[in-house]
């Protein structure tokens, strides 16, 4: 026999026990052919274009989870920053196109749609002005659309008047979404070094960089890492490692497999898979079970840091092997309210935001999914995307910031934004102001190290 | 003609019982789809089988045969996973 029925079974229980999926399918699609100074008539030309690329997605996702057994929890467009193609809009709003997006994702039964996006490390067009201006507008207006802005890089230093702007436009969406505790919020994030093939939303879009249209993976899984890791105190650092990287590479063949074959079937080149292990507040689905189980009596104690660091390293050893391209932000997420083991170290009074964004050092994006006080004040916001946008700057890593400034809720209030998105405590924030800091104007120049020719 | 190969994996899993294997294979039959390997083991009494198929001589949709095998799984009280093999290969063999 090919296999054992023990190797049978473990691939099977990975996913009836174990949680495992592919967590998306995205496929990307170029759209600057649909540039037009009419909104409206760009607004129509982008809807026929996604509607005709990625006319399959959903069919070909769902014959592919039969044949293997495997389930993909999400299907999801990714597309060219709007920005791109505002500049050239003479009535200066993008929000058709969100509805565009939106209709089209509709009517082909994806998940998301993302790409409302501008990047700005450093500076501001007037295509891009336009788009800040339409984020809030678009977010609340449509169900499926995501947007996010890049507002620095290691290359480019920290674009401080697009932080303290992206700080004004999450409070608008909040207060915006209010109705629904600042929904709107969640599919917002603010990026430094954000890539341009990351499948996952928010934050996904489609690089200007890629080809007309490309199809990216990607992978979850810490249910599958928390089972092979039951029963594993008596190993040391390096056996640990070991049983991470077995795991995280059996878990990425798998996305390389449906990858290859969805490419195939579609006819869109296959980009990469994205090494994640993105949990969901379903049971077990947990990054921070992973980390207790690992030895933290609870996530957010001394050390945790160190285990996170080694748990997103030993991923990324794992998977690279697995995968013919890997990118994406490729790492460990660490959602707050996506992750109920995150929500109980808080309540536990375990995890503060300054652990969190410690954390953030060493996972793969940034402070994720946080809720915080409705009444906190622009300026503070400011000052947290700032220090997010550093430790990206300075570390060379994608750090992103997507906070939920709950309007009406207080620290220690337990928010609920329903399915994956989850539900979590609101968390305390720093209540002195960097008012003067993140005031100044003007951007924080790039570090030295990023002189590298 | 020589068609090619499209080897499925079926794996059944159940409360031990007689008639598993009997009635799984009549099943598998009634579709035209070989059997090439079995392996079956009662793991403390759990029915555990393991079948490679070839079906590329079936005479229905994979779809098809999935809901057959379906409803024969729900009549015998098992639980049928029926994959293509390539989901194993890629796990388990570089």
């Amino acid at each position: 026999m090919l296999f054992s029925l023990e190797e049978v079974i473990e691939t099977i229980s990975a996913v009836g026990v174990e949680t495992f999926d592919i967590r998306t399918i995205t496929c990307g699609i170029n759209l600057m052919s649909c540039a037009d100074s009419d909104v409206h008539k760009c607004a129509a030309k982008v809807y026929e274009k996604v509607v005709r690329v990625a006319h399959d997605v959903v069919p070909v996702a769902r014959k592919l989870e039969k044949k293997y057994g495997i389930p993909i929890v999400n299907k999801r467009i990714s597309v060219t920053p709007v920005s791109f193609l505002a500049g050239a809009f003479t009535e200066p709003t993008a929000v058709p196109i969100a509805e565009a997006l939106d209709k089209a994702a509709k009517e082909l039964g994806i998940d998301y749609v993302a790409g409302f996006s501008a990047l700005i490390p450093k500076g501001i067009t007037r295509g891009d002005q336009i788009l800040l201006n339409s984020i809030a507008d678009a977010l609340c207006c449509t169900d499926r659309v995501c947007s996010s802005v890049n507002i620095g890089s290691s290359q480019a230093g920290i674009n401080m008047d697009g932080v303290y702007r992206m700080a004004e436009i999450v409070k608008e969406a909040a207060e915006r979404s209010r109705d629904k505790n600042g929904l709107a919020c969640a599919k917002l994030v603010v990026f430094c070094n954000a890539v341009e093939d990351n499948p996952f939303i928010a934050g996904s879009f489609m690089g200007p960089g890629e080809a007309e249209a490309i199809l990216n993976v990607g992978i979850s899984g810490p249910g599958v890492v928390r089972a092979a890791l039951q029963n594993s105190t008596h190993l040391n650092f390096g056996e640990l490692s070991e049983v991470i990287k077995k795991i995280s590479f059996k878990i990425t063949r798998t996305g390389e497999l449906v990858g290859r074959e969805a490419s195939r079937m579609l006819g869109i080149p296959f980009g990469i898979i994205d090494l994640s292990l993105a949990p969901t507040p379903a049971e077990g689905d947990s990054i921070s079970d992973i980390l207790e189980l690992m030895g933290l009596e609870k996530t957010g104690c001394h050390g945790t840091t160190a285990a996170l660091a080694m748990l997103n390293d030993a991923v990324k050893k794992g998977g690279i092997m697995a995968a013919t391209y890997a990118g994406g932000l490729s790492g460990a997420f660490i959602p707050v309210t996506e992750d109920a083991g995150m929500c109980r170290a808080i309540e536990a009074g375990a995890l503060n935001i300054q652990k969190l964004e410690a954390m953030t050092c060493v996972c793969s994006v940034g402070l994720d999914m946080v809720a915080i006080p409705g009444d906190t004040p622009v300026e503070v916001i400011a000052g947290i995307i700032a220090d997010e946008a550093a430790i990206g700057m300075i570390n060379h890593k994608t750090t992103a910031c997507r906070l939920i400034p709950v309007p009406g809720m207080q620290a220690g209030d337990v928010v609920d934004f329903g399915g994956l998105l989850g539900k979590g405590p609101v968390m305390e924030v720093g209540r002195h102001s960097p008012a003067l800091f993140v005031r100044r104007g003007g951007r924080i120049p790039a570090p030295v190290h990023s002189m590298k020719n | 003609m020589n068609r090619k190969k499209e080897q499925v994996v079926i794996t059944v899993l159940g409360a031990n019982k007689p008639g598993i294997l009997a009635g799984i294979t009549r099943a598998i039959a009634d579709s035209n789809v070989n059997v090439e390997d079995v392996s079956q083991k009662i793991m403390q009494d759990l029915f555990a089988l393991m079948m490679m198929t070839d079906f590329s001589t079936a005479n229905c949709s994979f779809e098809d045969f999935q809901s057959r095998m379906q409803a024969v799984s729900e009549q015998l009280r098992v639980k049928v996973f029926i994959q293509h093999e390539d989901v194993f290969r890629f796990q388990h063999r570089l």
